[in-house]
């Protein structure tokens, strides 16, 4: 006897789903929807506390993800560096990740080579600390002293940029963009303890640990994943990967929540069988 | 305005976190006394935490290792702290039961924590001869090279029983989903709370937020952490009281934000 | 002595930092300065340590020819390679360079990747409508998921000026449920985490000196 549909259903196989999963997002990516993207009050905060820096104002960059998190954060990454450079922001440079170095590198030769941004004065790499917890609570003390050499192993000392600003007090701004706990880190120890102003970006799962700290202006905006990157990417005019993901975002998540429904009709339809 | 780190003297602004780390102080050593004079202390029920000793056993019927994860974090995490100490009662159980434990580490420090804890553990129950250094070892600090490994430890060795005790990030669904489709009976237990619906889908029971504190307690019953306990559910209760009073104050207007 | 003298620096250099936080005085500047820098020097040293650690057991492994032995020869080849093409052609351009764009980047975004298919599987077999409580979180899971891309500021209408959307609705469930409890399971942490670090400071928690409880 042919066995119900349901019990097909509820005993599918996992590689028909991952299968369905990959084709929803890959055809996107051949066939773009152009879908829309709306930003929303995270975001708009994230990019209004980027239009308030003034040419000359330094802020502080954090690159808290390495080569994994790349498609979702990158995209965060490149906007700030290319609006803020724009403006003639000043950035100081770091990673909490040893990974984070490789993913930084992009971002200073696009600073010095295409930006005509200079090394030491516009822009500098303090590179990569294996202690987190000692690093943002050093650096809100003195930038040179917790990096007494940047990453390519020149004297911090020696940086027009790192005399101007060396501590958190000096800067207008920390940016992390981080994909683990370091963007509720730098609030709770930069801003509780130095007061200093933090933006976030965030992958989507760590974006939801934000929100209390958003609520209380600790935090004063931030990205959530791929989504944020997109909106951040449509308010500062500067469309991307972000923009374009969002097509193959969508189509995955409908397919996920279709096969969702579909367990739940199996599993229901088994019920009143058995009943 | 002046930075905080320049201003001299007492920092006034921060009084209520002084006056609160003091009060939390004091009813920990007060919760201390009285438990150790009467460790007769109410702990309610922890599903995660009563399953541990099946979890064992089932593991020795079977023939098949035990794997403890530690988290992802090092040791200045509460979670990891908490993970270890779990990870002390864990050993005690399998020395006793003699299975293997396997116990694959992400951070450096927690490694040699990890060994000493395991070490010790055995050597309290008697059976030094059981504890093979190879078992807790560092893998890799990459997050989800470190995930691929415990995932390929657990397709070969096929463990009956997966620990998940800690601080986790992304790659928690990696290592869980792996561990159900081994078929192994999973226990997890987190502060990382965005990891916790992903541990609820795929794992046997879970342990949320501070039950992962309390393990050790809930295992051990030794006296000093009973009084602690009591003291954090203590300094809860206060809050609450403090977030009720606050709600309605701010709701009938007796009290505006300054 | 060998227990002692540990608690007995833990809680001096605890008192320190603790505090240091509420009193602001030159010295006790200096003090907290002075315990951030060693922290990141035993960091950085743990690092060490842990390189020799992998570097022995996989050495291990190859020596005897255990079981999967290749993956150990192909890990220490992996960590060699890596450190002659930084050390040879420098950290900017060249062959590390090349490594990390073309090798890992790829490898550690592949396994990120994955995470899709996981949730997927995941999420089918668990979001059933058992319960009451099972068919709000599916619910509840389904408007964050639409909502969160772009179907959800599709799905929606408008009263006026006013526009009420998916996306709206998955902006309240992640602004006032989720983060009541993230907030109420915050706290609890928070206690925890400040009752664990009373007691390393007090003694009472000696886990971080390996002999468990």
């Amino acid at each position: 006897m042919p066995r119900p549909w349901w019990e097909h259903a509820l005993r599918l196989d996992r590689r028909l789903l991952f299968v369905a999963v990959a084709l929803a997002v890959a055809i996107p990516v051949l066939f773009p929807l152009g879908l829309p993207v709306v930003p929303g009050k995270e975001s708009r905060d994230f990019f209004a506390a980027l239009e308030q820096l003034q040419p000359g104002d330094v802020i502080l960059f954090s690159f808290d993800y390495e080569a994994d998190s790349r498609a979702e954060m990158d995209p965060m990454t490149r906007v700030v560096w290319r609006y803020c450079l724009g403006r003639g922001v000043r950035i100081i440079a770091l990673t909490n990740y040893a990974g984070g170095p490789g993913v930084a590198e992009p971002y200073i030769e696009l600073a010095t080579k295409q930006l005509g941004q200079v090394y030491g004065e516009d822009v500098v790499f303090l590179g990569y600390n294996p202690d987190y917890s000692g690093t943002i609570l050093r650096l809100g003390e003195s930038f040179r002293a917790t990096f007494p050499a940047d990453q390519y192993g020149r004297s911090t000392a020696d940086f027009p940029l790192l005399q101007r600003a060396n501590r958190y007090a000096d800067t207008k701004l920390i940016v992390t963009i981080a994909a683990s706990s370091l963007a509720e880190y730098w609030t709770i120890w930069a801003h509780g303890k130095y007061d200093a102003k933090v933006i976030a970006g965030a992958t989507a799962i760590q974006a939801v640990h934000l929100y209390p700290y958003y609520q209380t202006g600790q935090v004063s905006g931030f990205l959530g994943g791929l989504k944020g990157a997109a909106e951040l990417e449509r308010l500062a005019e500067l469309p991307g990967d972000a923009t374009r993901g969002m097509d193959s975002q969508t189509t995955g998540h409908a397919v996920i929540v279709l096969f969702i429904l579909l367990g739940n009709v199996a599993y229901f339809a088994q019920r009143r069988r058995k009943s | 305005m002046i930075p905080l780190q320049d201003a001299t003297g007492f920092q006034a602004t921060r009084w209520p976190e002084l006056v609160a780390a003091l009060a939390l102080a004091l009813l920990i050593v007060v919760w201390i006394v009285r438990t150790r004079r009467s460790s007769d202390v109410f702990v309610r029920r922890i599903p995660g935490l009563e399953a541990v000793e099946e979890a064992v056993g089932r593991a020795t019927e079977m023939g098949r290792p035990v794997l403890f994860i530690p988290g992802m974090d090092s040791m200045d995490e509460t979670g990891t702290l908490a993970a270890v100490n779990i990870l002390g009662q864990v050993a005690a159980r399998t020395a006793r039961y003699e299975t293997r434990l396997l116990v694959p580490c992400r951070d450096p420090i927690v490694t040699n924590v990890a060994q000493e804890v395991v070490r010790a553990a055995y050597t309290a129950e008697g059976r030094p001869d059981l504890y093979r250094a190879d078992d807790v070892r560092y893998e890799t600090y990459g997050q989800f090279a470190y995930a691929i490994a415990v995932q390929g430890i657990m397709l070969r060795e096929r463990p009956a029983t997966n620990f998940f005790f800690g601080r986790y990030y992304a790659e928690s669904l990696i290592m869980a989903e792996t561990g159900n489709l081994t078929g192994a009976i999973q226990i997890a237990g987190t502060d990382s709370d965005s990891q916790l619906p992903f541990f609820i889908c795929a794992c046997d029971y879970t342990l949320i937020g501070e039950e992962l504190y309390a393990g050790s307690v809930y295992l051990s019953r030794e006296p000093r952490l009973l009084g602690t306990l009591k003291a954090q559910d203590m300094a809860k209760a206060i809050v609450i009281v403090a977030l009720l009073l606050g709600s309605l104050a701010t709701a009938t207007h007796l009290w505006t934000r300054p | 002595m060998k227990t002692t003298l540990p608690i007995l620096f833990g809680f001096l250099v605890g008192l320190v930092m603790f505090v240091q936080y509420f009193f602001s005085h030159p010295s006790l500047q200096r003090t907290y300065n002075l315990v951030l820098d060693w922290k990141q020097i035993v960091f950085g040293m743990m690092l060490i340590l842990g390189t020799i650690g992998l570097v022995r057991h996989h050495g291990v492994r190859i020596q005897r020819r255990e079981r999967a032995w290749g993956y150990s020869a192909v890990t220490l080849s992996g960590l060699v390679a890596v450190i002659l093409a930084g050390v040879g052609g420098g950290v900017q351009g060249g062959p590390y360079a090349w490594s990390f764009e073309n090798v890992q980047s790829p490898m550690q975004s592949t396994i990120f990747a994955l995470l899709a298919f996981y949730v997927a599987s995941a999420a089918y077999r668990a979001f059933r409508a058992r319960t009451v409580h099972a068919t709000l979180l599916l619910c509840a899971g389904i408007i964050v998921m639409l909502g969160r891309v772009s179907i959800g500021e599709m799905l929606g209408f408008s009263v006026g000026d006013a526009r009420y959307s998916l996306a709206g609705l998955s902006g309240w469930i992640l602004d006032v449920p989720n983060l009541a409890a993230k907030r109420g399971i915050l706290i609890g942490v928070g206690l925890g985490v400040s009752a664990t670090a009373l007691k390393i400071l007090l003694g009472i928690e000696r886990s971080y000196l390996g002999k468990g409880d």
